[in-house]
């Protein structure tokens, strides 16, 4: 908008008119303006009036400029100072004085209204000339006229779920030129634009407050929320020109019609989204984000394959939602299949309804070892933000056969090149140990009881018992006489074994010397007699002297006797078997006493 | 009349050690039972209740206090875990599950304290004596003391002069070897006994120079951390970390193992 502000009068052009005008006389705070004192004669003697008030950051600047038509010269001479205005407030620039064709003249003072911030944009065409319809309508009879309002289809909605944006241009004047100013950050959103601003725009009349405007979308974006919150969705700024109808000046004006042109920034309100957080209970282990209404298909492209070919698994998500945000899957592969990332493509139609079509998710597989192997179900989980729930998805497992391939053969590599790492798929504690599981009272230490002690104590007990045990044993074997003695009964117990034979063989004679060197030889070791020596008078003094038994001494003489004459002459008064009993009696009745 | 001797002598050690040997703790072991079953079937918390109710009876073994461990690990109490499992193996020492666990607990704390190392031999001679519980410890005491006894006896009546040389001399180191066991025995519990230490339980415990409150703060160690305790003083204690710093706790933040 631009307001010439003064015609010092409408007299012929060679009238000398001393003017002075500004760019605009309305003006914001720290914007910068023009103010013109223009002759259209010589000028002397400038003298500028105070700038209270302004700044001036620029002047003066002196032009002259001579025009030359049908003959009559024309001089034109300005001086202009570009300024700013320091605060707000109405002031009034007082007349600037020249000479002029040597009179003194003066021009009119200028009232200019400061106001704070930015003031209306302007026309930068209605600088160029007077010539120009000048606007005059009010800033707030444009907005009502021409505005843009977002508008979104759901305004309460959980973390990812989709909501459509609509910037809506409603308009009552004709547009001549757009352009946008400032296009919304969207941030905290993850946008797809469904229609932009280069596109052709369909109108339509639509009622707004009991007024018909046209109508169309300028701007369209589906949009899901990354966190929860207010969301705040920014303003789509626009500046457009509109031509609207002037104030006719003049005849002409009344009968064509007077038009001008006008800028108007427009912009949106800002736009309040609440996000929801999505529910912690029930959130399944495969849910991640994928917010909306899904389907979900595994298969693969043979289920018999060789080792070491490639085999392809295909998931398909179908659905509407943040399709375009759904991560990798959780694919529970056999850890002996070599698996690469997967290709994914993506078939998804953006409408005012949504986002909604397919992903596919594309896995080369390439089973190493031959097997059966089975391909887990795929789970995936998504939530419903029309119920409100969580839904977990399943795939059905998939069987792979997998045979001996042939590619085996030619690897070329070294022997261990097929020995292979053992995979680390987790770390974790050990296991509970649930056996040796012997339960103590604490203070019940084996070590250190009553009971160790007496075990550990068992040993030198032991040995030192056998110790004393061993030294007594070579004690007694070292004394000969009393060895002989202690196996005098041993050795005769032998002859009347042999005499018991000679009985049993009738061997008369041979029965009585076994019994005699029996005796006899008994009688030596136990004794302590030499054989040679052995008669009736020492046997019966050593005995004696042993204080053995009187009766025991003369029934052993009394078998001497017997045993000496029965190996001469048949004995019969006695039987051989009372002989080799008496004699038996004897060795006991001697072995008891002594 | 000497086999007399050793018969009775046996029949003591059989009357005396088999009851100890034996469980007269049916309950407890019932309990146990129960614990480790309901912890095969990942009920955690339930598991350690039935676990704390054989600490109740009056029983203790490293084995349970390493399941008690484990099934407070699972529960996300590290404090709670590293706690039992240092018990355990005080109990076992050389168990090899229980050393594990205690490192994989470890890695898992907050606080990463770097230990001053150790000279090698001082390390040598706490792996050697930490290599067996006393238990084992007192068993190999008497097996080598009876062996040794039994190839001493056989020296004694031995009549070849090799056999008997061959006799004398095992007879000798073994019983070595069991005097060597019980020194080592002794030697672990004199560990063990030395070295008090405490698990911090507090999310964050400030390390002070003195055992005031408004004394200096030195540093802050967290839940699972483990301090040697060298002092005590009114309801403060003043610890060492493995990696040597020295300051004053809380009774209340830690607890002793």
């Amino acid at each position: 908008m631009t307001f010439l502000l003064l015609w010092a009068s409408t007299l012929f052009a060679q009238t000398a008119k001393f003017t002075a005008s500004v760019s605009k006389n309305e003006v914001g705070t720290e914007e910068q303006f023009q103010i013109d004192f223009s002759v259209n004669g010589n000028m002397e003697g400038f003298n500028p009036p105070n700038f209270n008030g302004f700044e001036v950051l620029s002047g003066p600047n002196e032009s002259t400029s001579m025009t030359s038509i049908n003959g009559s010269t024309t001089v034109s001479t300005s001086v202009s100072y570009i300024l700013m205005p320091v605060k707000e407030g109405e002031f009034t620039i007082g007349p600037a004085t020249a000479t002029i064709n040597g009179r003194r003249s003066g021009t009119n003072p200028i009232k200019i209204k400061v106001v704070k911030g930015r003031p209306v944009p302007q026309n930068s065409q209605a600088q160029t000339g007077p010539d120009n319809a000048l606007s005059q309508a009010s800033a707030a009879e444009l907005s009502k006229s021409i505005f843009i309002k977002a508008v979104v289809d759901k305004s309460n909605v959980y973390q990812g779920e989709q909501l459509t944006l609509n910037y809506r241009l409603y308009t009552r004047v004709d547009i001549e030129q757009s352009q946008v100013d400032n296009l919304p950050d969207l941030n905290g959103f993850w946008n797809e634009d469904i229609k932009n601003l280069q596109q052709t725009t369909h109108w339509r009349v639509e009622n707004y407050n009991g007024v018909n405007y046209h109508v169309a979308d300028i701007k369209q974006s589906i949009l899901f929320p990354e966190h929860a919150g207010n969301l705040t969705i920014d303003p789509l700024g626009m500046t457009f020109v509109v031509r609207v109808q002037a104030q006719a000046r003049d005849i002409m004006d009344q009968f064509f019609g007077a038009y001008k042109d006008e800028k108007v920034k427009v912009k949106s309100s800002p736009l309040v989204v609440h996000v929801k957080p999505l529910p912690e209970g029930g959130k399944p282990d495969s849910f991640t984000g994928a917010v909306g209404s899904f389907k979900i298909d595994a298969s693969v492209d043979k289920t018999e394959v060789k080792a070491n070919d490639a085999l392809n698994y295909k998931v398909k998500v179908a659905g509407s939602g943040n399709i375009k945000l759904l991560k990798t899957l959780n694919t529970a592969f056999p850890t002996d299949f070599e698996k690469y990332d997967p290709k994914i493509t993506d078939s998804v139609t953006d409408a005012e309804s949504g986002v909604s079509g397919s992903r596919y998710y594309n896995y080369l597989l390439i089973p190493r070892h031959q097997g059966e192997y089975t391909i887990d179900g795929l789970k995936f989980s998504y939530f419903n933000p029309a119920t409100a729930r969580y839904v977990t998805l399943t795939t059905k497992p998939l069987h792979i056969k997998v045979d001996k391939g042939t590619a085996e053969s030619n690897v070329t590599a070294f022997s261990d090149a097929e020995k292979q790492d053992i995979k680390t798929l987790g770390k974790d504690i050990r296991y509970i140990k649930t056996e040796d599981t012997a339960l103590n009272k604490p203070g019940d230490e084996f070590f250190g009881s009553f009971a160790y002690y007496a075990l550990l104590f068992v040993g030198p007990v032991f040995c030192y018992g056998a110790f004393t045990y061993r030294n007594r044993l070579r004690k007694i074997n070292s004394d000969i006489v009393q060895v002989k003695s202690r196996r005098a009964g041993k050795i005769a117990a032998k002859h009347m074994a042999n005499a018991q034979k000679q009985l049993l063989a009738n061997n008369q004679k041979a029965f009585y010397e076994d019994v005699f060197k029996g005796l006899y030889g008994y009688l030596s070791d136990k004794l302590n007699i030499q054989y040679a020596n052995l008669n009736r008078e020492t046997i019966a003094s050593a005995l004696k002297a042993r204080h053995a038994n009187e009766q025991v001494i003369n029934q052993l003489l009394g078998t001497l006797d017997l045993c000496e004459m029965a190996r001469y002459a048949p004995v019969t008064h006695i039987s051989q078997q009372e002989v080799f009993e008496k004699a038996k009696g004897i060795i006991q009745d001697i072995e008891n006493e002594i | 009349m000497k086999f007399n001797r050793i018969k009775r002598l046996l029949l003591l050690a059989v009357c005396l050690v088999l009851p100890m040997l034996s469980f007269g703790a049916g309950k407890a072991n019932e309990l146990f039972a129960k614990g480790n079953a309901l912890y095969a079937k990942g009920q955690y918390e339930q598991a350690l209740n039935a676990y704390r109710q054989v600490i109740n009876e009056g029983y203790q073994s490293a084995a349970l206090y390493f399941n008690m461990g484990n099934a407070s690990f699972k529960n996300d109490d590290l404090a709670s875990a590293i706690l039992y499992y240092e018990k355990a193996h005080k109990l076992a020492p050389g168990d090899d599950d229980i050393n594990f666990n205690i490192r994989f607990a470890n890695s898992k704390t907050t606080d990463k304290i770097d230990e001053v190392p150790e000279f090698f031999l001082a390390r040598w001679w706490k792996a050697f004596i930490l290599a067996f519980s006393t238990g084992t410890l007192a068993m190999l005491s008497i097996i080598f003391v009876l062996i040794g006894s039994a190839m001493l006896v056989l020296y004694f009546f031995a009549n070849s002069i090799s056999i008997k040389k061959a006799s004398f001399y095992i007879s000798v180191s073994l019983l070595c070897l069991g005097v060597f066991a019980i020194f080592v025995a002794v030697m672990q519990i004199d560990y063990f006994n030395n070295r008090r230490q405490a698990i911090v339980f507090s999310g964050s415990a400030t390390i002070k120079s003195a055992p005031a409150d408004r004394s200096a703060s030195l540093f802050v160690i967290h839940d699972g951390a483990k301090v040697n305790i060298l002092d005590e003083s009114n309801g403060w204690m003043k610890i060492r970390l493995a990696n040597g710093n020295v300051g004053w706790i809380k009774d209340a933040d830690v607890k002793e193992i």
